[in-house]
């Protein structure tokens, strides 16, 4: 077997949409109509998801291919091939979606550039290509797949438990497609500075700082236990003629359901791995990608993989119920689709098996336990003494984190902890709660220097 | 099949309990590090406690979990009170009160005293 290298983008290149040149900036927008941006709301208020975070994404080259808001052809080829309609794959619609009512006041059509303001500044362009209308709930139902259409994975029939499914069936009914162009670059706000690794910056990183030939990524929507690092530690193992050089973390940053850690803790609590030397920086580096968690399992799973490969990474993890949220997905959805496929999802053969592919290569991985008997973090296919097991277990540790317990260094590193009542101290609250994503949603994690609009 | 709530016992909570029956109950776990006394609820209780706390849930393991703070202190009172695991219809008596309490956790829980 040949030594392993860092795979292309997907796509062949990175998309770069961020224009840095303030004079050419201002030359782009000049005159154009303006529209506010606003986040995805539940009935009650509620922030689910701001579309802010996937321009961030298609724009700094995440989603390389996708250039922007699909249009109608692309968004029927998503939903029925989980492809682009460049051929590349791609699992999400990916939709810059308005009112009737804002649509109606905009009075836009087909050729116009529409300029999206952010907190008051000028943010992004769209260069209208298609307006369409779309059900969102018909959009939410074929984004997840059904029992009798999907049956090799889906369980039960997606609703409104479903963060993700939710997200889509509230998205608005008209959508404007078209490339989106950052014109005026956000500054970010602290910690989330410091894990900004756009793509283009993180390949250099891996390449000429780290000198990692060979890198896998860890998804990640929570601060770390000892599971998740045994998880890390023991995936590196892959590679070719040696483990992986590098563990790339990439945390998913975006609006949280209650109950989960503030993105904060995250960042800095799987920072602490390797700052306090249980993962060393030397083999580990901490990074996120702005996106409303989807919850999609076998379907996040691919755009994990677009994203990392993009990043550079050569190989990417997953674990059993890969980024799920209840019982919708067979708990082992993630890894059949990576092993042998899923049909009736446009997958005859393994992502990284068919043309137009990702090349990234998959580490399917069980489970990591405590074993009295081993005396050791075991893994469950290693493990004989099931019955004896001790296991890793998120609620858990919410629990005992809540009620004000230290958590014993086998189960959380103290270091890892510490950030965890940091962020607390901050936001009065350990957890996610309302009063967090309303705050995170005004807030948000970036800020827009002054610009102004030249008339035209 | 019955549930269970695990109470995790830290120092200051070990310190209340020695010396007496409970301390041949402890159940230790991950190497020893994790000092924890399980507390067995029949299901048609588990189930008043699932439809009291609306967060609450019952996690692979078969532990009741998500329940608010004031709910897991209660259940150490009482045991500590009684010197026995046998606590759960204690407990559910003082649920009025306990519901009201978890609601004010949505807001505010207050932070250990750590660096
Ligand atoms: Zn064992």
């Amino acid at each position: 077997m040949p030594l392993i290298k860092t795979p292309p983008p997907h796509g062949g290149k990175l998309v770069d949409r961020v224009v840095k040149k303030r004079e050419i900036a201002e030359k782009m927008i000049a005159g154009c109509p303006t529209f506010e941006l606003k986040p995805t709301t539940l009935p009650d208020g509620t922030p689910i998801r701001h579309v802010y975070r996937e321009i961030m994404s298609v724009c700094y080259g995440f989603f390389s291919p996708v250039e922007g808001s699909m249009v109608q052809n692309e968004l029927e080829r998503v939903l029925n091939e989980r492809r682009l309609l460049s051929e590349w794959i791609f699992p999400y619609p990916i939709l810059f979606d308005v009112s009737e009512e804002d649509y109606k006041a905009l009075n836009v059509k087909e050729g116009d550039r529409l300029l999206l303001m952010l907190k008051g500044q000028p943010f992004a362009t769209i260069d209208i290509e298609e307006i369409y209308k779309i059900d969102p709930v018909d959009v939410a139902t074929r984004t997840f797949g059904t029992p009798e259409k999907n049956p090799e994975v889906v369980r039960e029939p997606f609703n409104d438990k479903h963060p993700g499914y939710v997200i889509y069936k509230m998205h608005n009914p008209v959508i404007i497609a078209g490339k989106y162009t950052i014109v005026n670059e956000p500054k970010f706000k602290e910690p989330f500075d410091r894990f900004w690794f756009p793509p283009a910056k993180c390949r250099e990183v891996i390449k000429n700082e780290k000198k990692w030939r060979t890198v896998i990524a860890h998804q990640t929507r929570n601060v770390p236990h000892v599971g998740h690092e045994m998880l890390m530690k023991c995936a590196a193992y892959t590679g070719d003629i040696e483990p992986c050089n590098g563990i790339l973390v990439n945390a998913i940053i975006g609006a949280k359901r209650r109950g989960d850690y503030p993105d904060e803790a995250i960042l800095e609590g799987h920072e602490a791995v390797n700052k306090y030397g249980y993962i060393k920086p030397e083999r580990h580096m901490v990074t996120f990608t702005f996106w409303d968690m989807r919850y999609g399992n076998p379907i996040e799973s691919l755009l994990h993989g677009v994203i990392r490969q993009n990043m550079g990474c050569t190989h990417h993890m997953f674990g059993r119920d890969h980024a799920a949220v209840g019982e919708y997905y067979d708990i082992y959805a993630t890894q059949i689709l990576w092993s042998e496929g899923i049909p009736s999802f446009g997958f005859e053969a393994p992502p990284n098996e068919v043309d137009y592919g990702l090349k990234i290569i998959p580490q399917n991985m069980a489970e990591f336990w405590y074993c009295p008997v081993c005396q050791e973090i075991a893994y469950s296919e290693s493990c004989g003494h099931t019955d004896a097991k001790q296991k890793f277990s998120g609620s858990f540790l919410r629990g005992m984190v809540a009620e004000g317990v230290f958590p014993p260094r086998v189960v959380m590193r103290p270091e890892v902890y510490k950030q965890i009542v940091k962020w607390w101290k901050v936001y009065n609250y350990p957890f996610v709660n309302r009063r967090y994503l309303e705050m995170k949603n005004k807030e948000l994690e970036i800020d827009l220097p002054a610009m102004e609009v030249p008339k035209a | 099949m019955p549930h269970y709530i695990s109470v995790i016992l830290d120092d200051e909570r070990y310190e209340k309990i020695k010396g007496t029956p409970l301390e041949e109950k402890i159940t230790y776990l991950f190497g020893g590090q994790l000092k924890s006394l399980i507390v067995e609820v029949p299901e048609e209780k588990s189930e008043k406690i699932l439809k009291a706390f609306d967060k609450a849930r019952i996690d692979s393991r078969g532990y009741i979990e998500d329940v608010p703070v004031a709910f897991r202190r209660a259940v150490f009172e009482e045991i500590a009170k009684a010197k026995s695991l046998d606590v759960i219809d204690k407990v559910l008596e003082r649920l009025d009160d306990l519901v009201e309490a978890g609601k004010k956790e949505d807001e505010y829980i207050p932070p250990p005293e750590i660096e």
